[in-house]
């Protein structure tokens, strides 16, 4: 329990802060520049990508690790990096997975977590973040559902402390936003426990073109 | 509009193509040139460049209706070159039970350049499609690769009211995984014109391109040219994982974005091969 809330601590340094995945396009276009805009943002943003992306990644290398099979983990490694069209989203993903593999092997001692991070190294594998959190939350006896819905749970925290900065909001209204999302990152999980394999790597065209224009943003506070 | 079809009994296949050209004394010819059922391919026109044969592919039947399968096979062999588009629109027509599906592998042999330019997916009401391409190159190999989705066709001229469209475009670069393209638009579902999806444009342009000269430089110059379109339409542009871009547009209607497709095959052409551009010549 106290190490799987660890995994979610926003304070885990994998350099989410650094990454906003579009948001900041959007902030800067007044498409969102309220509570109320923001969590429309959010819900299609869990709804249409993370589900299809991190979320059914995470999914089938959990399943992967149940059956004792390391192979899959790393065609998804590179399924979940490849399907990323946009460059800097693409990157963060990767960065944020290689830090979080360094930061696991710290913490834990794990042998599909040691492969994943020796194939990094040596640029066999990408690194992803929802890779690292199965081998983790799989290696502490997580149930599948609460890996999955802790996963989002993490990564809309990181996403709304960003949006708490960006737009910016006050800290109460972001606590009240969050308590909202949680609903749908529920169903957000069931959709992700229904899904079938086919459906990997759906990108919405509308986020996935705002964070292709982030690189060309002239003032940045975020990296994607 | 097409109620039945006659052919639809060969190994599961509406319609079957297989198209592959070679390079034979500084020119592209056709080596082998098969079509069964519901798919045709035009003789090839060298539209000036003699190295560089366009095909138009054609669906005789009008359009894709429910439980049609077609599979197209492309082959460009080392070093040869091939155009490729379509003599119209892909029109989907109503299903009433199973999508219709598209299928088509492209294998790009050592040095060889493909530009597919298809027209517009055209989906009329409670239509259904899906479509995955699956494109293997070899080192050297260069590719343009585009689709243009419509906000498709009903009776009283509203829009969307298909049920739902995928797209699925996968790359493999010398038997390695490089790029997993999935569209997915669902009117049946929730709005797509809403916040995230189309974002208030009806009409959606995917292009790919893949070349060893596609360095970031060149991936800048593209995106400064296509700068000039964005009073129109919304455009981005990113980097692959191997030296490739894609360029993704929100647009109000086609001709938008094929005016951005034209200005980015114009550039590859002329930056990569010393080409000029060319017109289909189809209306």
């Amino acid at each position: 329990m106290l190490s799987l809330l660890q995994l979610c601590d926003s304070n885990l340094p994998t350099g989410a802060f650094s990454h906003s995945f579009g948001l900041e396009t959007y902030i800067q276009n007044e498409q969102v520049s309220s509570k109320m805009t923001f969590a429309q943002w959010l819900e299609v943003y869990v709804r249409e990508q993370l589900v299809h992306s991190d979320g059914l990644a995470l999914r089938l290398a959990y399943e992967a690790l149940s059956r004792e099979q390391w192979e899959p983990l790393w065609i998804l490694d590179r399924m979940i990096t490849v399907q990323s069209m946009a460059r800097e989203s693409r990157e963060g993903g990767i960065r944020m997975g290689q830090r979080m593999a360094q930061l696991g092997m710290e913490l834990y001692s794990i042998p599909a977590l040691a492969v994943y991070h020796e194939h990094v190294k040596s640029k066999i594998a990408y690194g992803h973040p929802a890779i690292v959190f199965a081998i983790i939350a799989h290696h502490l006896g997580v149930p599948k559902p609460t890996a999955i819905l802790s996963y989002l749970y993490s990564c809309t925290a990181s996403l709304i402390q960003n949006g708490v900065r960006g737009i910016p909001l006050g800290q109460t209204e972001g606590q009240r936003l969050f308590q909202e999302l949680q609903p749908h990152l529920i169903r957000a999980t069931e959709k992700i426990e229904q899904l079938d394999e086919d459906e990997f790597g759906v990108t919405p065209p509308g986020i996935e073109l705002s964070q292709m224009k982030h690189e060309r943003l002239h003032v940045r506070l975020f990296m994607s | 509009m097409p109620c039945c079809r006659a052919y639809n009994n060969m190994d599961g296949w509406t319609g079957f193509l297989q198209l592959a050209v070679r390079q034979k004394l500084g020119r592209t010819v056709a080596a082998e040139v098969y079509n069964r059922g519901a798919l045709k391919v035009s003789p090839p026109v060298y539209l000036g460049d003699p190295h560089q044969p366009c095909f138009y592919l054609m669906n005789p039947g009008g359009g894709y209706v429910s439980g049609d399968r077609y599979r197209i096979e492309i082959q460009v062999g080392e070093q040869a070159q091939m155009l490729l588009t379509t003599q119209s629109s892909t029109k989907i027509y109503k299903m009433v039970a199973s999508p219709a599906f598209q299928e088509t592998t492209i294998v790009l042999e050592k040095d060889s350049y493909l530009e597919y330019m298809p027209d517009p997916i055209i989906a009329y009401q409670n239509a259904q499609y899906r479509q995955h391409t699956l494109i293997r190159m070899k080192r050297g190999s260069a590719l343009l690769y585009s689709d243009i989705v419509t906000p498709g066709w009903s009776i009283d001229g509203s829009l969307f009211r298909y049920n739902g469209l995928q797209l699925k475009t996968i790359v493999y670069f010398e038997e390695e995984l490089v790029v997993l393209d999935h569209l997915q638009l669902r009117p049946d579902a929730h709005e797509v014109r809403g916040l995230g999806l189309l974002e208030g444009y009806t009409h959606f342009g995917s292009m790919l391109v893949v070349g060893e000269k596609a360095t970031s430089d060149f991936i800048e110059l593209v995106s400064d040219r296509l700068d000039t379109y964005s009073g129109c339409c919304r455009i981005g542009v990113s980097a692959l994982v191997l030296p490739g871009f894609t360029v993704r547009v929100l647009a109000s209607s086609t001709q938008q974005i094929e005016a951005v497709f034209e200005t980015c095959q114009r550039f590859v052409r002329e930056h990569w091969f010393g080409k000029n551009p060319i017109s289909f010549r189809k209306y």
